[in-house]
């Protein structure tokens, strides 16, 4: 295994009832400690249903996924433990509160008392949402939902953060926050963070790895000036992204 | 493990009492269920059972045989008696207009001179018995073989047959004793006539016999006689509880449609707590439901006429059985929740399914009331099983090792719907 890797994917596969080809086809990938790591690619390339496997939503069909030298179908509730997903719905309960919502998701990880109720005072102050503690989640905007989505997801100080669309329909100001505080995070902590999107302009600032995927197939990974480097006739990162996956429609 | 099963049963706790719309379902539609259901049944009930029957009596014979028929029908107990309509005795074409609408259950004509061609009837049958030459001797004056006594029953046309019977059979008994008085009277003429021996009046000859009435049930001081309270409540309290599988299948579906379901799978360790937590809360809503139909049945029917509900000497074994239908409610809600992929498919589907085991297990119509093949079939129905633990308590006065079997098949049903759940769970993990 290559030195500081903590996510390896060999051959991984995935092929969903009566589909008429794989969803993930033989991806091999490796993702160090510390990265930011983007996952692009057109609708139904396969990002969704690769992270899914990555935090043992789902379970593969073929291949050797390791978690920090864990192998994933033999120790997915260790992996569990170590790695935290902030899904592209918004995943909580809108009738309670932010502070019942993460009260219930920190307990579920085992988290409770004075460090439970540290942490969370500290997110909801980090991303702009002290004075909405005791708000229901179904009066808040969109960004703000999508922060307290985003906290839920780091309650319990993950080692790894698999983010899917993390920032899709949300005002700027509430990106901005989300992705300064995630880079602090990747930056202070030293956070592996997996992170798919369908903004490359975003991706191009916010990863220091990408890799594009299509037809559930790696098709170019590397770093993203790198990447517009290697490509003379591209200007940025979406450039190279049309180039490769072409300017058909996909559903 | 007790974190995790702490916390999801705080926030299923509040998630529900924050939905106005689930509590109203839960509580308030099942409680005027109850209500309205007892009100509309109990007459139905009462109508079953045959009790204050109304009859209307044209009594055109003005001796004993009509008198005795009229007061043996209201000194029944079970018959309301007319003998007027609008202070007018009514006409035959009346009577039998008014028992074909309905408005009278039976309709009964007793013709005239009814007590004179009986007594007549009778001497001539004393007669009969005495040899030909000493018939000379009696003076029984002129009597011949007259036509019977006659008496016309009408009985509205839905009337069953065994009704019809049991009251020609009350009509033959109430005419016995002035039939048995007759033919003491006539042998008491006789024997003053031969041996010259007064004979005092006598009565009572409808009476000879008595006859005992008391329930089959062990403990006689906790006797509880059935009522309709007691069949209505418990039914519409356990159907009340099984639609909790409504709000609690919806809960899961929405869980797992908003991607919260995904989250919690990615959250180490089982995910038994977050089942047992909703298991637990709609347990509770299951046993409060029980508490208040209860009450109703207790505080809030008596007042509108109904029979007040009395548990016995059973509040044990009440607890029990009740505990056994709301886990076996909120497990075949979670099952439900498990495999339909839809909120309108677990609220369609959970809503008749429970209609239907509600229809088939004597919720709607006691099983009394079935066929022999729907009565088989009422047993596979968990409603059904609730409701007889319920009867026994109710009507037999029944205690825990009576209703045990029931409370098994409760039990069983709630693991069997949860086992399913799992197993459906790994099948669909598998497949994805």
């Amino acid at each position: 295994m290559e030195e500081n890797v903590i996510i390896e994917i060999n051959g991984l596969t995935k092929w969903y009832k009566n589909a008429a080809k794989p969803a993930v086809d033989h991806l091999n990938l490796a993702i160090r400690k510390g990265e930011i790591f983007g996952l692009l690619g057109p609708n139904g390339a396969g990002k969704t249903t690769t992270i899914s496997i990555l935090s043992t939503q789902i379970s593969d069909s073929e291949g050797k996924v390791t978690v920090n030298g864990l192998d994933l179908k033999k120790d997915a509730d260790q992996i569990k433990k170590i790695i935290g997903i902030v899904p592209q719905d918004i995943a909580l309960y809108p009738t309670l509160t932010a502070k019942e919502n993460l009260d219930f998701f920190g307990h579920m990880y085992g988290l409770h008392g004075k460090a439970l109720d540290d942490k969370i005072r500290q997110c909801m102050q980090d991303f702009g949402l002290e004075d909405r503690m005791d708000k229901k989640i179904k009066t808040f905007s969109g960004g703000m939902k999508r922060r307290v989505n985003l906290i839920a997801g780091i309650l319990h100080n993950p080692r790894i953060l698999i983010l899917d669309e993390p920032t899709v329909g949300i005002d700027v100001q509430s990106k901005i926050v989300i992705l300064e505080y995630l880079k602090n995070m990747n930056k202070n902590n030293g956070i592996t963070i997996i992170y798919t999107s369908h903004l490359m302009e975003e991706a191009e600032q916010f990863c220091s790895q990408i890799a594009i995927i299509d037809e559930g197939r790696l098709i170019e990974k590397g770093n993203p000036a790198k990447l517009i480097e290697k490509y003379e006739s591209c200007n940025n990162l979406e450039d190279i992204f049309l180039l490769l996956t072409g300017k058909r429609l996909r559903d | 493990m007790w974190l995790k099963y702490i916390a999801s049963t705080k926030k299923e706790a509040l998630l529900l009492l924050r939905d106005k719309a689930g509590l109203a379902m839960l509580f308030i539609m099942p409680m005027a269920l109850v209500f309205i259901m007892s009100l509309l049944q109990d007459s139905t009930l009462k109508k079953l059972e045959e009790q204050n029957t109304p009859v209307i009596v044209i009594n055109q014979d003005t001796g004993s045989f009509g008198k005795s028929i009229v007061e043996g029908l209201e000194t029944a107990g079970f018959f309301i008696v007319s003998q007027q309509i609008n202070g007018k005795t009514p006409s035959e074409e009346d009577l039998r207009q008014l028992v074909n609408e309905g408005k009278y259950r039976v309709g009964i004509i007793i013709r005239p001179g009814a007590t004179e061609a009986l007594r007549q009837k009778i001497k001539y049958r004393i007669k009969q018995q005495f040899p030909e030459e000493e018939r000379k001797l009696l003076d029984l004056g002129a009597i011949s073989d007259t036509t019977l006594p006659h008496v016309d029953v009408y009985f509205d046309p839905v009337t069953k047959s065994n009704f019809k019977h049991a009251v020609i059979s009350a009509l033959r008994q109430f005419s016995a004793g002035v039939v048995a008085e007759m033919v003491f009277d006539t042998y008491a003429d006789l024997l003053n006539e031969l041996v010259d021996i007064q004979l005092k009046q006598a009565g009572g000859f409808d009476e000879m016999i008595d006859f005992t009435q008391q329930y089959a049930t062990p403990e006689k001081k906790n006797l509880i006689i059935p009522n309709s309270t007691q069949h209505n409540v418990p039914a519409w309290t356990i159907f009340a509880m099984f639609f909790i599988v409504i709000p609690l299948a919806g809960n899961i579906i929405h869980e797992r449609e908003s991607g919260l379901s995904m989250r919690l799978k990615t959250i180490p360790g089982s995910n038994l707590a977050v089942i047992m937590g909703k298991t637990t809360v709609y347990f509770i809503v299951g046993i409060l439901q029980a508490g208040f139909m209860l009450l109703i049945g207790m505080y809030i029917l008596p007042l509108f006429g109904m029979p007040m509900l009395r548990i016995g000497s059973g509040l044990f074994a009440f607890m029990i059985i009740t505990v056994s239908v709301s886990l076996a409610a909120s497990g075949y809600g979670i099952l439900i929740g498990t495999i339909a992929t839809t909120q309108e498919q677990s609220s369609i589907f959970g809503s008749i399914s429970v209609v239907i085991l509600a229809a088939i297990g004597g919720i709607w119509v006691p099983t009394f009331m079935m066929s022999g093949l729907m009565i088989t079939v009422s047993r596979l129905s968990p409603l059904n099983w609730g409701l007889n633990g319920y009867y026994d308590i109710f009507l037999r006065s029944a205690g825990i090792s009576d209703i045990l079997h029931y409370v098994l098949l409760l039990l069983s049903f709630f693991l069997g719907c949860i086992f399913l759940s799992y197993l459906y769970n790994r099948y669909k993990k598998m497949k994805s």
